[in-house]
Order: C-alpha cells, then structure tokens, then sequence
C-alpha cells in the first residue's frame, strides 16, 4: 500500500519536474522562432525600409509587396534559377551519394575507414567549401586551368561565363552535399533483408538484376527523403553564391534566397524582403508536408 | 524487472551501448561478414579490386581540399608555380596571427561556446522531460523541431536583424549565441531525447526510492550514463555555430565578426593574397576536421538529424 502512495508521488513529482524542465525551452523557443516568423509576416505587409523606419506600422495597403512580387521580373527569374539549380544539384548528388554508398558498402575494413573521410565536405564550414571552389574556379591559381593549359586545351573561367555559372555552381553544391545521399543509402543497405538477395542469387539472378529488383525498391523511400531534405536545404544556399558569383554574371545565379538577402541587406527594402521570405517559408513548409505525407519521423518507441 | 539501486557495471555497460546504438547501428562494423558475398577464389582480388577504386575515387573527391592546405603551406612567392614539390613552410599562418584574423578567430571560439553552453543548460532538461514523459503534444514538439530546422535562415535574419538595432545586440558576441539558439536548441532537444530513452528509467526509480528527488536523481543517474551522447550533442552545437556564414555576415560589423566572415574580408578587402587566405581557410576548418574523426561514430546521427527514421 505505501509503495502504492509512494509510486503516486513520484508520479506527480515528476509531472512537476518534467513541466519545469521542459518550460524554459518552450519559452526560448517561442520567443526565438515563433516572434521572428510572426515579426516577418507582419513585416511584409508593410512598406518597412531604411529610408521609411516610420511605415512599420502602416498597413493601409497590406498586399502591395506581394502584388508588387508578381510584377517584378528579377524575382520572377530567380524563382526559376532557384528551380533550376535546386534541380541540378540534388540530382546530381543523389546519384553520386548513391553510387558511393553501393561502392562503400561492404565487409572491407578498409572501405570502413574511407566512408568517414568521404564525410568531410559536408561537414567542413560552407565558407571554406565556397574558398575551395573559388580557388578551383579562378584562373590565376586553379590546377584545373593550369592543367588545361598545359594540355592545350585552356578555357576562360567557368564562374565568369554566364553559360557555366549556375553549372560551377552545382557542381560545388553537389560536391558539399553527396555525404548526405551517402551516409542515407549506407544505413538502409543495412536493413535490406537478406535472405530474397540469396534466393534471388540461387536461382541465377545476375549483380545487375539483385540491385534493380531487390535492393533499389528497398532504398526507393530513402532516396525519395534524401532528394526531398536536400531539396528543402537546398533553398537555403548562400555561402557558395556569395563567394563564387555574388549572383552574377548579371543575375543568372541569382536564387531567390539570395534576391532576398539582396532586397533586405544592399537596399534595406525590409517589407519587400519579409514577402520574398514569406514565399521561400511557403515552399519549404508544401516540401515539408510532403515529407510528413510520406510518413517519415514518426515517432517509434517499442518501449511505450 | 528488477534493478538494484547500486547498478553493477553490466548494466551501466548496456545502457551505454543502448545508448549509442542509434549512431553505432547507422554505419556498418567494420569487419562484418557480408552473408551475400560468393565464396569464389577470385573474392579476394575483386574486393581488392573494389577498395582500390574507393581510394582512388576518395583521391579525386578529396583533391580540391587538399589543394587548399598545400596552398596554405607554400611559401607567399610561390602560389603560382606549377611545382608540385615544395619547402612547406607556416610563414602565412604566423601572419595571420598577428593581424586581426586571430581576434575574429576568438570571436567563433567565443560565440561557438557560448551557444553550446546555452543550448545545453536549456535543452538537456528538455529533452529528459520530453524523453520520459508521455504526454500528448509529443509529436507536435517534433514537428516544431522540424520546422526550425527547414526554414531558411533568411526568414530569421530579418527579423533579428531588426530587433537587434533596436536592443543594441548588433555586432555582439552575445546576440550572436542567442540567434544561434534557433537550430542549436532543436538539435540538443532531439538528439538527446533519443539518448535519455535508452537510459532505462528503472534506474532513476531506484534512485528515488533510495531518497533522490526526480532532477537529483536525473543528474546522479541518468545524465552520467547519457554522457557521451551528451558530449556528441555539444561538440555537433559547437561545429554547427562554428561554420554558420549568414547569420554572422549579417548581425556583426566589426567587434564581434567571426572567422569565416574574416575569410571573406580577406577575399573582399585585401586583394588576393592566396596563400593567407587558403592559411585561413584551413585554420577555420581545422577544429571541425579534428571533431569529425573523434566523434565521427556520433556524428551521423546529428548530420542526418530528422532524415533517419527512429
């Protein structure tokens, strides 16, 4: 009976404790991610900027910076050089990702060691991928050029040719990011059952055919999340674009993350910029629940 | 099931790999026997065959980030020689001591652990409560976890960076660890929920029969074996403040700007000193290559954080 009364106790203690635990997070929380995002909705539908600090409040017309978005020809562009080099630059690199993950995965221990330091782009800082890539994309100083030239066959800088330049890009993109399609596909070549893979052998299946049958349905879902997180981060690029191209030549690597950044911090057109952010939130919030429609992070706990 | 309140090594042991198996169990133990692999004389040479491409592939991958270090240790006179053998020397990583580069460099030391030390001491509690209390708005904590870590950081800054003229937080270290917070907390808060449920809560009942109350007994108990899993969570909040750009690009000017945005100053202001730069380069991304292969087992987890279903 007292262990009873005890256990109660205990109960009610730890609901206590575990509200006072969890309430200084919910309250940072809050104050840190929900004011902002409130802050930036009410900004946008005001004509807020450095020249006019008194319109913070004016919101006789709430929708101008959004009408004046569909009008506006340089962020229309950018929507579709976002489109364009999101597109890219995940393709390429889940297929990259993918076929390092096939090639890594085995018993070898040597093939154990090579898979961390396959990681290090994606964890270096974004600034030093962008340094590397400017160094490789300068004429001056690149080993690519020099070992052009030395073979005859020398070309101008592919940063500064607008054909190339969202290209360039990509490529860096791709090559910061492939780690991530990577470590994925690593952990669920993991989970592949076996034993299909052995009868599928036994009644002569070839190499090709095990993994276009039986091994690739089984990453399908992976590979899906994969392209659909690095699609939504994506959006987000910005030391790469900065340091490579700072959106030119002109605006063909112009995304609109970096219009954004462009309208709020070189022209101080904060309103305009808040409406610019609003539509990137949409479009990561639509990629979000789709990744929720597809059932991922559920919370599993056998224990419960 | 039964625990003693003093629990033998054992079982400390296996709540530690319990503990670690969501990361352990992501990449595959080296050595494992591959069940599908033929058992066919020519095995040896083809697995062989397989780690040589691996390697010669790592080589080609990791080429353009071995250029920056080797260009980091050539000597300033000869960046653009095509020589591929010379005297290494560390001349531009003394200069960039002595100029302003290592105050900024201070500044990301500072502000990095700073915000870890923050998110740890508001998270931690947080995800111990969220990891042992079963209540309703679970999944809706997730979700909003999952949501600060998607939107883009331009939708933050804006706002920030407008407060922040008002409050005087610009250019501060302060301000800066604060505004890290946003993808800092949500990281301590979902890696470490998962690190509390595997510390069997058995445990901490036994502690409280033995007179601790619920948060001494989380610190006795559960927090020493949740350890390691702690110390990957703050090294991962270290690194993650470490390489942010944008945020400090835009909240500092001068007193408090970090070393990556140096880096760009460098690129931006001071021509194009190659060989400092690439020194700099490699200074900023030294403590983030070290950290990955100390903790690389843990890290997976936290680069993949909301990608792996658990």
């Amino acid at each position: 009976m007292s262990s009873q009364l005890m256990a109660a106790g205990w109960q009610a203690e730890r609901r206590r404790a575990f509200l006072l635990g969890l309430a200084p997070s919910l309250l940072v929380l809050a104050v840190i991610t929900l004011v902002p995002a409130v802050a930036l909705l009410v900004a946008s539908l005001t004509p807020l900027s450095l020249t006019d600090p008194l319109a913070t409040f004016r919101f006789d017309d709430p929708l101008v910076n959004y009408r004046h978005l569909l009008e506006d020809k340089r962020f229309i562009d950018s929507v579709g050089t976002q489109l364009e080099l999101s597109v890219s630059s995940v393709t390429l690199q889940v297929a990259l990702g993918l076929g390092i993950a096939l090639l890594l995965h085995g018993p070898s221990r040597l093939l154990a060691a090579t898979r961390a330091a396959f990681l290090i782009p994606m964890v270096l800082p974004p600034i030093v991928v962008a340094l590397i890539w400017k160094i490789l994309y300068t004429p001056d100083i690149s080993p690519l050029h020099r070992a052009a030239e030395a073979l005859g066959v020398p070309f101008s800088s592919l940063i500064a040719n607008p054909d190339t330049a969202l290209w360039a890009i990509s490529v860096a993109d791709t090559w910061q990011w492939f780690p991530f399609t990577m470590l994925m596909v690593l952990a669920a070549l993991q989970m592949v059952p076996q034993s299909p893979i052995e009868a599928a052998r036994l009644d002569g299946a070839n190499r090709w055919q095990v993994f276009r049958f039986i091994v690739l349905p089984h990453l399908r879902p992976v590979l899906v999340v994969c392209a659909l997180f690095r699609l939504i981060d994506s959006f987000k690029a910005f030391p790469l674009i900065y340091v490579l191209t700072n959106g030119g030549p002109g605006t063909v690597t112009e995304v609109t993350n970096y219009y954004g950044f462009v309208q709020a911090f070189n022209f101080s057109y904060w309103g305009y910029a808040s409406a610019i952010a609003m539509v990137i939130l949409a479009g990561v919030f639509a990629l979000a629940a789709l990744v929720g429609r597809l059932g991922w992070n559920h919370h599993h706990d056998p224990q419960r | 099931m039964t625990h003693s309140a003093n629990p033998t090594y054992d079982e400390l042991e296996r709540a530690q790999a319990l503990a670690w198996s969501p990361l352990t169990g992501a990449l595959p133990a080296a050595g494992a026997a591959d069940p599908v692999a033929p058992a066919q004389p020519w095995r040896f040479a083809r697995r062989h065959a397989r780690a040589a491409a691996a390697l010669v592939l790592l080589l080609v991958l990791m080429f353009p980030f071995l250029w920056l270090v080797q260009l980091a240790l050539r000597p300033e006179n000869d960046v653009f020689s095509d020589e591929l053998l010379f005297t290494p020397t560390l001349a531009s990583f003394a200069g960039l001591l002595q100029g302003n580069f290592a105050r900024s460099f201070g500044n990301s030391l500072l502000v990095s652990t700073l915000s870890t030390a923050l998110s740890l001491a508001i998270g931690v509690p947080a995800a111990y409560a969220l990891a042992r209390w079963n209540f309703k708005a679970r999944s809706q904590v997730a979700l909003w976890i999952l949501v600060t870590r998607m939107a883009p950081p331009i939708a933050f800054t804006i706002p920030f960076f407008l407060a922040y003229r008002w409050l005087g937080l610009q250019d501060t270290v302060i301000g800066l660890a604060i505004v890290y917070l946003t993808f800092n907390l949500a990281i301590v808060i979902w890696l470490m929920q998962t690190f509390f449920e595997a510390v069997p809560p058995a445990m901490e009942e036994a502690a409280y029969i033995d007179g601790c109350g619920v948060w001494q007994a989380f610190w006795r108990v559960t927090l020493p074996l949740a350890a390691p899993g702690l110390a990957a969570t703050a090294v991962l909040c270290f690194v993650f403040s470490w390489n942010d750009f944008f945020y400090a690009l835009i909240l500092t000017r001068t007193e408090a700007i970090t070393a990556p945005v140096a880096i760009v100053n460098f690129l931006q202001y001071e021509g194009w000193e190659w060989s400092r730069i690439a020194a700099a380069g490699t200074l900023v991304m030294a403590p983030v290559v070290v950290f990955t292969l100390v903790v690389r087992k843990w890290l997976v987890q936290g680069l993949t954080a909301g990608g792996l279903k658990d």
